[in-house]
């Protein structure tokens, strides 16, 4: 196997340039896996115009997806906006009969909104062909930025073996679980995976960080303690979500389960959900498949409320309402958040901490997904 | 920060949400409604936090102020300044439906009959909007006004509120003009808002390299044993401004830089760079320990001013290329006034951690840039190997504004065959590290104030402390007989010599910005 060898492949196309002050989304210059540190230094060095480097972490993107190099790179130039970090880009063409390392380096600058700094992050691009896909752990430690935590966005499905080299220097592992084909194994391969990191790991699931806005906006009708005896009556929840979506509105039923204390009573249809509290009261949640974005409507019913989020027409904007037979309709607009990649990356990137309320609504409702 | 220890059980569906607990639905009134602050900070901080989610529904802003306007005029004048004044565009959407929870109230500050209008169209809000009896009043008239609106508040009962609702005042700067109008100010505040009511608004404590002070002192290990009178050779703390009086003249005149910045700004930065540890983070806790540095700040005898505090005040000179008038050229300032706009100031905080470490503040209009930071000096290295000659000590800077950030100057050797040693600096920006712009330091300070967090706003013995270790100083000034000399400084140059003198006979320097 010859792995060490790094050759321009398809960077062959691409300019190997510094950019300036606009953003290009070439791969950059290739290099040799022995030298990207001095290559690196050398960019840098060479670099034109007043540029500040910057790096708060270690972003690693991990895809199989032929042609990734070049879409991931966009995404980052994107990501690198807001999120200064080193980008490691790797597509990984593991049927390949010829075994290969390709290397390329490149930067991201940006005119920095605050400061009007030329603010720049490094990527180091990766094409791993054949018998060195395997070296991908080795690939990904010998080029870590030092110091800085590394979070890497898988996005492929996890699968059998999980790598221990890896696992155990990983900080936060990125992935999306709205496209899992089985939840099971994969949450298995999950809990492997937070054995080898010693349970060290925070679990972002994109599916969930899809959720953020909305559980903001449900969560803020209930801020006044006034509202809070609304929570102990809610009674119907019905959530609209778009094709494809049903884990993520799983999720969130997950969510009201696993922080309001309800058990799964009965699932009368996909749709059709009953839970029950420690009252032993019954609540009925309705899931309703509707095009639209992933999960475009919410509905609780407590007592004669109705607590409603639903996206706005301008599709940026939550619309929230509480509606109840004598009382005005108030409705306010609140941020949607992005949807795309780069929108739930960038939220996930300005959180910490882990996600312990993530893995309780996952919890509460893994024999559904 | 800390929310008040009476706050209730936490909403369950708050649990791991990045943003903080929206604060309860309330009316928020606002003294002075045609204001600049209004237009200019107030309002588009308001609309920022709405734009970001932070409000709940049923705010409601209700401007009271002496002109004639309808509603919609307000609305109109207020969207204006937002396209002009807010950090982030204004949607229209977002706007026309928080232009709806917008009100204009007219009437005199002094008229009863007013407030008890007042009174009933907040019930009426209070109905149709949700907002539960909850106030916010915010004095942002003149300092005259204050009295005769806090009279008349109590007078309608706008102070008191049922059960389960709340209503609060902010009072803007100045808190007095001495320690005397300081205490009878509070003592007007006390008769009809508990010191728990009341948030003294110093918009410098709301921005983030000010709160990123205590983070850094005490989530940094690293500097926690540095922090002494043992490693700390000195403290400065500049704020410097190029601008001049421009339409501030008339208040300008009678305050001087030394009730106008020195304090409270000043005295707010200095309290959070030399506190103790808080026992927790709650209000009280952190102000506890703010009020004791204060309390700590030795006072100069009147003999002892003038060699510890300089005033000085801008004479014709040019900044940018651009020419300058004099400060008593300028309009509406008394032609022989000798009002400081300039000060600088050598102090000590008599107490274990400080003792014998000089504190060097300066603040002053028409310098040759605008920055306010604070710099921690620490003290030589044993002078044997390589420090025998270095004349410059290690240095963190904290960066309060612009181009927030902190940096720290440390020595590093000059490549090559020689021992060359030469200082670097390590550099940390808030723009460069998070691509995310802060929010405005009222956005955060509204945000509080409606949470009933008053971490951030000063308490009354604050005020009054800080009061009693300036009073002295006015009154030397002020003396018939040896009163300090007035020096003039160009506009665009650092100050008088005078200032640089304060440290230059213990051999130290101002930090060159």
């Amino acid at each position: 196997m010859i792995c060490s060898l790094a050759r321009a492949g398809r960077g062959e196309d691409y300019k190997p340039v510094m950019p300036a002050a606009a953003e290009t989304y070439s791969l950059g210059a290739p290099v040799e896996i022995g030298k990207i540190e001095q290559e690196l230094k050398k960019l840098w060095r060479e670099g034109e115009g007043a540029m500040t480097r910057a790096s708060l972490m270690n972003l690693a993107v991990y895809s199989e997806d032929p042609g990734s190099l070049p879409s991931n790179t966009q995404l980052m130039a994107r990501i690198t906006e807001n999120h200064a970090c080193r980008a490691i880009v790797i597509e990984a063409d593991c049927g390949a009969d010829d075994d290969l390392v390709s290397a390329w380096i490149s930067a991201h600058c940006h005119v920095s909104s605050v400061g009007g700094k030329q603010v720049c992050s490094e990527q180091i691009s990766f094409l791993l062909k054949g018998g060195c896909t395997t070296q991908l752990p080795s690939i990904i430690l010998s080029n870590l930025d030092s110091d800085l935590p590394l979070y890497l966005w898988w996005q492929e499905e996890f699968r059998e073996p999980i790598d221990s080299q890896l696992w155990t220097w990983v900080d936060r592992v990125i992935y999306d679980s709205h496209g899992w084909s089985d939840f099971r194994s994969q949450t298995r391969l999950l809990e492997v995976m937070q054995e080898e990191g010693n349970q060290r790991i925070v679990l972002c699931d994109l599916n969930w960080t899809r959720l953020d806005n909305l559980r903001f906006a449900l969560a803020q009708f209930f801020d006044h303690p006034a509202s809070h005896h609304r929570l102990a009556k809610i009674s119907k929840v019905r959530i609209y979500f778009a094709p494809g979506f049903r884990s993520t509105a799983v999720l969130f039923v997950g969510w009201l389960g696993a922080q309001l204390n309800w058990h799964i009573d009965e699932v009368k249809s996909s749709g059709e959900l009953r839970f029950t509290r420690a009252s032993r009261q019954h609540i009925d949640v309705d899931l309703r498949e509707r095009n639209g974005e992933p999960v475009h409507e919410i509905a609780l019913t407590s007592g004669d409320v109705e607590f409603r989020v639903t996206y706005a027409h301008c599709g940026d904007l939550l619309e929230v309402s509480r509606i109840h037979n004598d009382e005005n309709r108030v409705p306010q607009l609140m941020p949607a958040g992005n949807n795309d990649p780069v929108g739930l990356i960038s939220e996930e990137l300005i959180r910490g901490g882990p996600h312990r309320v993530y893995l309780n609504a996952l919890n509460c409702v893994r024999d559904l997904l | 920060m800390n929310r008040t220890a009476d706050q209730p059980e936490p909403n369950p569906l708050r649990e791991g949400l990045s943003a903080r607990p929206v604060p309860q639905p309330c009316s928020i009134v606002i003294f002075g409604a045609t204001g600049d602050l209004t237009h200019r900070k107030l309002v588009p901080a308001l609309y920022n936090l709405a734009a970001d989610g932070e409000l709940p529904p049923g705010v409601v802003i209700v401007g009271f102020a002496r002109r004639d306007k309808s509603d919609d005029d307000f609305r109109r004048d207020l969207e204006e300044s937002m396209r002009k004044f807010s950090r982030q565009p204004v949607r229209d959407e977002i706007w026309n439906a928080f232009a709806q929870s917008i009100f204009y109230h007219r009437s005199e500050f002094g008229d009863e009959a007013g407030y008890e209008r007042l009174t009933k169209r907040l019930e009426e809000l209070d109905k149709s909007h949700g907002t539960r009896g909850n106030r916010l009043f915010y004095l942002a008239a003149g300092p005259d006004q204050f009295e005769s609106i806090l009279k008349n508040l109590k007078a309608a009962g706008l102070n008191q509120t049922c059960k389960g609702s709340w209503a609060r005042v902010i009072i803007e700067k100045p808190f007095g003009t001495d320690l005397a109008s300081a205490r009878e100010l509070n003592r007007v505040v006390r008769n009809s808002f508990r010191e728990d009511q009341t948030y003294r608004i110093d918009h410098f404590l709301g921005k983030e390299t000010a709160q990123n002070i205590l983070v850094l002192r005490f989530a940094n290990a690293i500097f926690s044993p540095l922090w002494n009178t043992h490693y700390i050779d000195n403290v400065q703390i500049t704020a410097a401004e190029t601008l001049g009086v421009g339409t501030r003249a008339g208040y300008y005149e009678d305050a001087g830089a030394l009730r106008d910045m020195v304090q409270n700004h000043l005295i707010q930065l200095l309290c959070l760079v030399a506190m103790e540890p808080p026992t927790d983070l709650s209000a009280d806790s952190i102000r506890d320990e703010k009020v004791k540095v204060v309390r700590s700040l030795h006072r100069w005898s009147r003999s002892e001013i003038a060699a510890n505090v300089v005033r000085g005040q801008y004479t014709k000179g040019a900044i940018h290329g651009e020419p300058i008038l004099g400060y008593r050229q300028e309009q509406n300032v008394n032609p022989d006034s000798q009002t400081e706009t300039f000060v600088a100031l050598r102090l000590f905080i008599d107490n274990w951690r400080w003792a014998d470490v000089p504190v060097y503040m300066r603040v002053g209009k028409r310098l040759p840039k605008s920055a306010t930071e604070i710099s921690i000096h620490f003290k030589k290295a044993p002078a044997v190997l390589f420090n025998k000659d270095l004349r410059d000590l290690n240095v963190l800077v904290i960066r309060i504004q612009p181009d927030e950030g902190i940096s720290l100057r440390i020595h590093a050797k000059v490549p090559g065959t020689s021992f060359r040693i030469e200082p670097v600096k390590m550099d940390f920006h808030y723009g460069t590290s998070f691509g995310k712009p802060s929010p405005e330091a009222y956005e955060r300070l509204l945000l509080d104030a409606m949470s009933g967090d008053a971490t951030l706003f000063a308490r009354a013995d604050e005020v009054e402390q800080a009061w009693a270790f300036i009073d002295p100083i006015e009154e030397a000034w002020h003396a018939k007989k040896n009163a300090p000399e007035l020096y003039f400084y160009p506009a665009g140059s650092w100050g008088p010599e005078a200032a640089d003198d304060l440290l230059a006979r213990e051999g130290r320097a101002w930090r060159r910005l």
